[in-house]
């Protein structure tokens, strides 16, 4: 192969080396991720039985969801490792998703950034 | 098995492809494809010019009685719906599948089976549709399907619900194919092919890939609402439980206005091929074109309210959406003068191919101007669902899309037949379309100004419209004549026409490179690329005529292969069918024909399990093409999803009658079985690391632990709805059981097809036959597992969290 022609074809001595490993993250990371997600969701139970927090409760909670949704995409999906164009293809459409929503529930009236 | 031939020293002439009814059912050849796509839509594109030359003969006068009141509705809704879905969509289709991986100097697509499945699945998603004729009730609700008025009780009967059911088929055909042509075109591409260097026509189709990609899941989250209101009495469009109309107005045209440039861009690629080629220069500002086409894809996702400034949304969503509609005019604008620029100085040669591209430049401009007038709120107040604004569309879908299609037709026939259209008939046909489109749709720019109103199937005499409509009418028969006259080009020379070299045009790109038609591997070597125009710079050089260093070919020790026939995808297309139609006449039928498509996507996925030829799919962005295309459906799938959530959030708070969220929703329960999807992603990703570690043991135990964790989620989920429906919630209930049970079902749904995924490579482990070469297999399974997880933790959030 002409490696001018392919520059970003990996080297087949270096890919064979990551298809073992898997180029991915190790098993005590998954863990590490798998505890932090468990304790998330407690907080996210916890915290709406704390009275002190109603305020914020709603932005803490969307803030937390996030952090538990980022976490799966970037260790057990591999966003972290892998190639950049497929955080482009998923991570583009996502946030393009996430402003239709934003458009159709404040278009609707139920989440009113302005009045009608 | 795959067709092996091997590349030394002339590999291919001797290996025709196989000819016979059964070789074009079973074909993966995505030339072939193509060519069913062309001839099928073809068709269409008949039918729909019959409804169309219908709707004329009844408006040419006054007081007509040609057709009813009801034929009529059904006229212009089987008109759009037919030109949309079933002829312009699938003519580009033909365009994608028989050109790109030429252009790109690829030998197929991605997935050709899947490419095969999804022609199927669009000829079975027309047939269906076009079935409500035979059967009388074709659907009448215009092809924007406005609801309430396509609910059942203001269209009772099963004419909405063929185009309802019908719209979802051709959705899943076009999503299939947007996936697959994506991949096609970012990892396929020949070795020198960076991005900057893929043709015009490519880089335009890739956009058009991830509208559909995108935009498809939104109308088909609509159309799975209206379908359960008309089917299962949910009320996502009942006004008295609460629901708000402009939801489907929303959805529609979210989907609509990304539909729009799904059908323009293609076209804008042909004339981005056609123009240079003829004007013997490569095309100005290239570059700038491109991003030009990505803002255009950008920018379309945020205008579709000008579709709906007649509804009342107020003045600062009418003034976002004003701006960002003039904004795309920008981008437009440039592809326009780019174009013009092209031609600036160039030694033209006019050929039938080129005129049409020309024409394009002129009647295009004309619909791209009417369109940013409707930009403005009080001026398309004025002009809304007027004549003006079919006037504007037509000059937009004719005068862009069509015009565009003949111009590919002109200029690709002799590569796809390996005979040249007769240039003197082509010359009549151009004048006579050109002629008849704008003696058809300019005065109804009169008609619309002088107050004329769209989806009216007769008018009164003294209302000053007869003489404006009698021209359109004569117009609209020049227009059918012109295309009539295409075919007759089309069937002269197809029997004795020249015989066409591989580059008849003097072309600038990769598909000229290669015999007309093109052999059955596309190319014997892969060609190396040098440049945008490659194929000019090998035959003339750079402007200084220095020719490129002709490279070794792509050395291919295993031979070609090519990917075999298979019987599965039509099956699974009959399948769906039949399960559509059943949904029409008797459960058993569904059933049955959804037991058909399972088994068929089972054959389909195991037919080359194991097969040393399927293993290795890495291309040039070094991913594999299973992986790219995962991901490129997880993007699809935030759509769909986005589109459930926010119409819950949207329908939160709007009960009539309770029960209502805070008081039936177990919090802990809940929580509880969200740990439960949670851990089952850790599982999933160690029994993908045993996998890749080649550790079968624990493979298979993750693999069966996520399986169970899956399983006991579902159970959750099964014991969470059965509560309900004791406690009195229904989908029938209220908007939060409608909504509720909708958002959640689908979820779990998906959940139920990642445990049915994952059981069947456990299955396959256990019978020793996932290998270490099978992880990436597992890992494909695991995206879509996780996902699954991250769409649950946001219903988590959004649906039991947030008070």
């Amino acid at each position: 192969m002409d490696r001018d022609l392919h520059p970003r074809v990996p080297d087949p001595v270096v890919a064979e080396a990551e298809a073992h490993s898997g180029g991915h993250a190790g098993v005590a990371i998954y863990v590490k991720v798998a505890v932090i997600l468990t304790v998330i969701t407690a907080l996210e139970f916890a915290v709406l039985y704390i009275r002190a927090l109603t305020p914020i409760v709603v932005p803490l909670l969307l803030v937390m969801s996030a952090g538990k949704f980022a976490l799966v995409v970037l260790f057990f999906m591999h966003l972290r490792y892998d190639s950049r164009v497929l955080s482009l293809v998923f991570v583009g459409p996502l946030l393009i998703a996430i402003g239709i929503v934003v458009a159709l529930t404040t278009l609707t009236g139920a989440f009113l950034v302005y009045g009608r | 098995m795959a067709t092996r031939i091997d590349t030394h020293p002339h590999p291919v002439a001797a290996h025709a492809e196989a000819t016979g009814l059964v070789a074009w059912l079973t074909t993966v050849d995505h030339k072939r494809i193509g060519i069913l796509y062309g001839v099928t839509a073809f068709v269409f594109l008949l039918v729909g010019g019959l409804e169309a030359l219908l709707i004329r003969l009844q408006l040419a006068l006054p007081h007509q009685r040609i057709v009813g009141a009801e034929f009529y509705n059904a006229l212009f809704t089987m008109h759009g719906t037919t030109m949309i879905f079933l002829a312009v969509m699938p003519l580009n289709a033909m365009f994608f599948n028989y050109m790109i991986p030429l252009m790109i100097g690829a030998r197929d697509v991605a997935f050709p089976r899947l490419n095969a499945f999804s022609y199927w699945v669009y000829l079975s998603g027309g047939i269906f549709i076009n079935l409500s004729f035979l059967v009388g009730t074709p659907p009448d609700g215009g092809w924007f399907g406005y609801a309430n008025l396509t609910t059942r009780p203001f269209s009772p009967g099963p004419s909405i619900d063929f185009w309802v059911i019908g719209l979802q088929v051709l959705g899943v055909s076009s999503v299939v194919a947007s996936v697959n042509f994506a991949v096609t075109i970012m990892n396929m591409r020949a070795p020198g092919m960076t991005l900057m260097r893929m043709p015009l026509f490519v880089w335009m189709s890739l956009i058009v890939q991830f509208l559909v990609v995108l935009a498809f899941p939104i109308i088909t989250v609509g159309l799975i609402f209206l379908m359960m209101d008309r089917f299962f009495g949910t009320h996502f469009f009942d006004v008295a439980a609460g629901a708000d109309l402009h939801l489907w107005q929303h959805v529609f045209w979210a989907f609509g206005h990304p539909e729009v440039y799904i059908l323009i861009l293609p076209a804008f690629g042909i004339v981005s091929e056609v123009i240079p080629t003829f004007a013997r220069k490569p095309l100005f500002g290239a570059p700038v074109m491109i991003y030009s086409g990505i803002l255009i894809a950008f920018l379309g996702f945020g205008v579709w309210s000008h579709h709906m400034f007649a509804s009342g949304m107020g003045p600062v969503a009418d003034a976002a959406f004003s701006i960002a509609t003039m904004l795309i005019a920008i981008p437009t604008g440039i592809k326009i003068f780019n174009w013009l620029a092209t031609l600036w100085g160039g030694r033209i040669h006019v050929t039938t191919a080129f005129r049409f591209a020309a024409g394009i430049l002129g009647v295009f401009t004309i619909g791209g101007l009417s369109g940013v007038m409707h930009a403005s709120p009080p001026v398309d107040l004025q002009q809304t669902d007027s004549y003006f604004v079919v006037a504007h569309m037509h000059y937009v879908l004719i005068g862009g899309t069509l015009f565009g299609i003949f111009a590919g037709l002109y200029y690709w026939w002799p590569k796809m037949t390996g005979r040249l259209l007769d240039e003197r008939l082509g010359r009549i046909n151009f004048w006579t379309m050109f002629l008849g489109f704008n003696v058809a749709f300019f005065p109804q720019h009169f008609l619309g100004a002088l107050g004329m109103p769209r989806r009216i199937y007769t008018y009164p005499a003294d209302a000053g419209w007869t003489l404006w409509n009698f021209v359109s009418t004569a117009g609209a028969f020049v227009l059918g004549l012109g295309v009539a006259l295409f075919l007759v080009n089309a069937a002269l020379t197809m029997r004795r026409g020249a015989r066409a070299a591989g580059d008849p045009w003097d072309g600038r790109t990769l598909e000229w490179r290669t015999s007309s038609p093109p052999p059955v591997h596309d190319f014997d070597q892969i060609p190396p690329v040098y440049s945008r125009d490659t194929f000019w710079r090998e035959k003339y050089g750079d402007r200084h005529g220095r020719k490129p260093v002709p490279r070794p070919p792509m050395p291919e020790p295993h031979g070609i292969h090519l990917p075999a026939p298979s019987f599965w995808p039509i099956v699974a297309a009959v399948g769906i069918l039949a399960a559509a139609v059943g949904a029409l006449t008797h459960l058993a039928l569904v059933v049955a024909g959804a037991a058909v498509t399972v088994v068929a996507i089972f054959a389909f996925a195991l037919e080359h399990h194991g097969n040393p030829a399927h293993a290795h799919q890495v291309g040039e962005l070094a991913v594999d093409h299973r992986k790219l295309a995962m991901w490129t459906f997880l993007g699809s799938e935030c759509f769909f999803f986005g589109t459930l959530i926010a119409t819950y959030l949207a329908y939160k708070g709007r009960n009539v009658v309770g029960p209502h969220p805070h008081e039936i929703l177990n919090l802990p329960l809940t929580t509880l079985s969200t740990f439960d999807l949670l851990m089952s992603s850790l599982l999933m990703v160690l029994a993908l690391a045993a996998a890749q570690r080649g550790d079968r043991t624990q493979t298979r135990l993750w693999l069966a632990g996520t399986v169970l964790f899956g399983v006991i989620f579902l159970g959750f989920q099964a014991w969470e709805f059965t509560e309900f429906v004791h406690e009195g919630l229904t989908l029938r209930t209220n908007l939060f059981g409608s909504t509720f049970f909708t958002l959640t079902g689908f979820h779990g749904g998906h959940v139920a097809i990642g445990v049915t995924w994952l059981t069947t490579l456990l299955i396959l482990d256990l019978r020793g036959r996932l290998t270490v070469a099978d992880a990436l297999k597992v890992e494909v399974a695991g995206l879509y597992w996780h996902f699954v997880d991250i769409v649950w933790i946001a219903i988590f959030t959004l649906v039991y969290l947030i008070p």
